[in-house]
């Protein structure tokens, strides 16, 4: 029997530790893939960027060399041309295909000065090369009155084109494109869409919970009320995003934006966002001890004066936390915004246009015929560390609900 | 005089007969004291006094509360005056978590009184009508949560004064303090029933000896007895009381 039952707890015990073994080890793969995947991608950089490249061509007007020092701070790798004073590398794009990059333009170097030379509104204004660029193809006219053509283009090694820089007597054209693959856009569309979001879903939300645990009478509507907010939590949010376009569109119509848009999105995630609010804000007004109302009617107040002078201050930092859940669940949401906002990436988004957020960005990224990895995961980096934050925020000031009631 | 006059009170919680037929006078100027068993109805009554049963739901009652001369369950009574007129002080201290100022400033506050004057002489006198503002009057704007257990519950009793009261009730203000604080609250109600009515639940006997000029008894709802407290602790009329006092029971 004694056996028997030893044997029989140490199979039960190895169970638990084979699972909980299994969790941390799935956790530390995801994070492992990610990681590997896309650390080398994170900098401060990628969040001012643009995603999206931009062509440029530029003529120079009035052109002379100069001679320039190399600067110290160079690496090996970097090809400098003395006359121009631009340092170039090699480098690889996002899939993989040959760059020339401008690793360092020196401030008082010719390249500063181009004007735009393809038809357009932007003909003839100024804009030079910058660092960051790709040069796709330089035309140039060399000391023996010869047109060359170097840059990725043409296979042109760096250390090709400062040759061809250094022997150069007239500068035609430069055709670069600026450095793209950031996540500015996105980063702005998704804090857009927070801000919207809470705007809309956290007042409606919190008179919602004020009215369930304050003033509704404990009855079959109250509580028809509050399972179809509790299965409301558990709806898919694709079935959101389908609800969005098509019921809450006519809304935004009437605002006159007849596309998907951040609005829309908005819309739709306070739509989402809703039951967490009210259940997180509902349980935050329970916990406000009895005593505390008592001691506010006793006093004379009214019911309605004790909830907002009362108990609701008393559950700010429940709220705080439903907030920050909030903003948890937005970062994260992907399929209702597919829908809603679209899948384009904008660099500089509108409310009243589609965009993309981080999580949306990862989607369209990785739904395209060449899946952009490295940037993917990268972002997803960027994901985790913002969930981390908001996470650790959460604990803590639940960590200080904790404390301010157990000392009274 | 007579503050409240209560006359065939019956109260019920759903099918709970909570209180039977109570008949009492509490005089003004005095302090009662209400004792007996735990569950025995005496905390229930002290919320009669100032409708705070309203809260719960399920509650009947009927019979006659006059306060003043006029009924507080009559339909045209102003519950929110009542509770003015009527303070209270609970069992556990209960401040706000808020500054100590903002907790005395509180009752005024919501009847719309926001004269900065007003309201800090109303906080200096209250507080120190609680024997409070020597200890506090340099953390006026500390959380009153940081204060003791003591000077939490002076602190309510303070908040209950500012609103100037006629009757302050008291539903068991010592059991959660130190035998120092609880002193601290017994010279307290002593100074205080020159200006008010206390109407006390106590579960500890020589507290109702001790600061009690009436003592009422209660058992499973029923009002055994009330006289003046030397004549309830030294030659009580019912035998059921002797019994409790003495300790044969309880």
């Amino acid at each position: 029997m004694t056996r028997k039952r030893r044997i029989y707890d140490g199979i039960l015990n190895a169970l638990t530790y084979l699972s909980s073994g299994i969790a941390v080890i799935i956790l530390v793969m995801v994070l492992q893939f990610v990681f590997v995947r896309g650390w080398s991608g994170v900098n401060f950089d990628l969040l001012s960027k643009p995603y999206w490249s931009g062509n440029n061509t530029i003529e120079f007007p009035q052109f002379k060399t100069g001679a320039f020092d190399r600067p110290d701070h160079l690496g090996d790798d970097i090809a400098f041309s003395e006359k121009l004073g631009i340092g170039l590398s090699d480098g690889l794009d996002a899939y993989k295909e040959h760059q020339v990059v401008v690793e360092y333009l020196d401030p008082e170097s010719p390249l500063h000065h181009g004007v735009v030379s393809t038809a357009g509104v932007d003909l003839g204004k100024e804009l030079g090369l910058s660092e960051g660029s790709n040069i796709v193809n330089l035309m140039l006219k060399d000391t023996d009155d010869k047109i060359v053509n170097v840059g990725a283009q043409r296979k042109s090694t760096a250390e090709e084109t400062v040759a061809a820089m250094d022997n150069i007597s007239e500068m035609r054209k430069i055709y670069f494109k600026t450095e793209g693959g950031g996540i500015n856009g996105s980063l702005k569309a998704t804090l857009y869409l927070i801000g919207l979001s809470l705007v809309i879903a956290l007042p409606i939300g919190i008179a919602a919970a004020i009215y369930l645990n304050e003033y509704a009478k404990a009855n079959r509507v109250t509580n028809a009320m509050r399972s179809s907010i509790e299965l409301l939590s558990g709806v898919p949010s694709i079935i959101f995003g389908l609800m969005g376009v098509s019921v809450l569109f006519p809304i935004t119509q009437l605002m006159g934006i007849h596309t998907v848009s951040i609005i829309l999105g908005a819309l739709t995630m306070a739509v989402v966002l809703l039951p967490l609010i009210i259940r997180q804000t509902e349980e935050s007004l329970k916990v406000v001890p009895i005593d505390l109302r008592y001691a506010s009617l006793s006093l004379g107040a009214t019911q309605t004066q004790t909830i907002f002078k009362v108990i609701l201050p008393s559950a700010l930092p429940g709220i705080l936390t439903a907030t920050l859940l909030s903003i948890s669940r937005i970062i994260g949401e992907s399929a209702a915004l597919i829908y809603t906002m679209g899948t384009f990436i904008a660099d500089r988004p509108r409310l009243d246009q589609g965009a993309t957020t981080l999580a949306v960005q990862i989607w369209s990224l990785m739904s395209g015929e060449q899946p952009n990895f490295e940037l993917s995961s990268t972002i997803s980096i960027i994901i985790l560390l913002i969930v981390l934050a908001l996470n650790v925020s959460v604990k803590l000031i639940s960590y200080r609900i904790n404390k301010k009631w157990s000392v009274s | 005089m007579k503050t409240f006059e209560i006359k065939d009170l019956n109260l019920w919680y759903g099918d709970f007969h909570a209180l039977k037929d109570i008949d009492m006078d509490i005089r003004n100027n005095k302090v009662s004291a209400f004792i007996g068993p735990s569950g025995c109805g005496k905390s229930t009554f002290l919320r009669v006094l100032n409708r705070m049963n309203d809260l719960i739901d399920g509650t009947k009652i009927t019979g006659q509360v006059l306060f003043n001369g006029q009924e507080i369950y009559a339909p045209e009574s102003d519950v929110v005056t009542l509770r003015t007129k009527v303070g209270m002080v609970f069992q556990k201290p209960n401040p706000f978590p808020m500054s100590v100022y903002d907790n005395v400033a509180y009752g005024l506050r919501v009847q719309g009184i926001k004269n900065k004057a007003v309201l800090n002489d109303t906080v200096e006198d209250s507080l120190k009508k609680a024997a409070l503002w020597e200890e506090v009057k340099d953390r006026l704007s500390d959380n009153a949560l940081q204060l003791s257990g003591g000077q939490q519950q002076r602190l309510c009793i303070a908040r209950a004064i500012a609103l100037s009261p006629e009757v302050i009730l008291m539903d068991e203000p010592t059991s959660a303090l130190d035998p120092i604080a609880t002193g601290k609250i017994e010279e307290l109600m002593e100074s205080l029933k020159k200006d008010y009515t206390i109407a006390i639940v106590t579960l500890s006997m020589q507290q109702a000896a001790r600061i009690s000029d009436y003592t009422a008894f209660f058992l499973l709802g029923d009002l055994i007895e009330m006289g003046p407290t030397r004549e309830v602790f030294h030659k009580p009329n019912d035998k059921r009381t002797e019994d409790y006092i003495t300790g044969r029971f309880g």
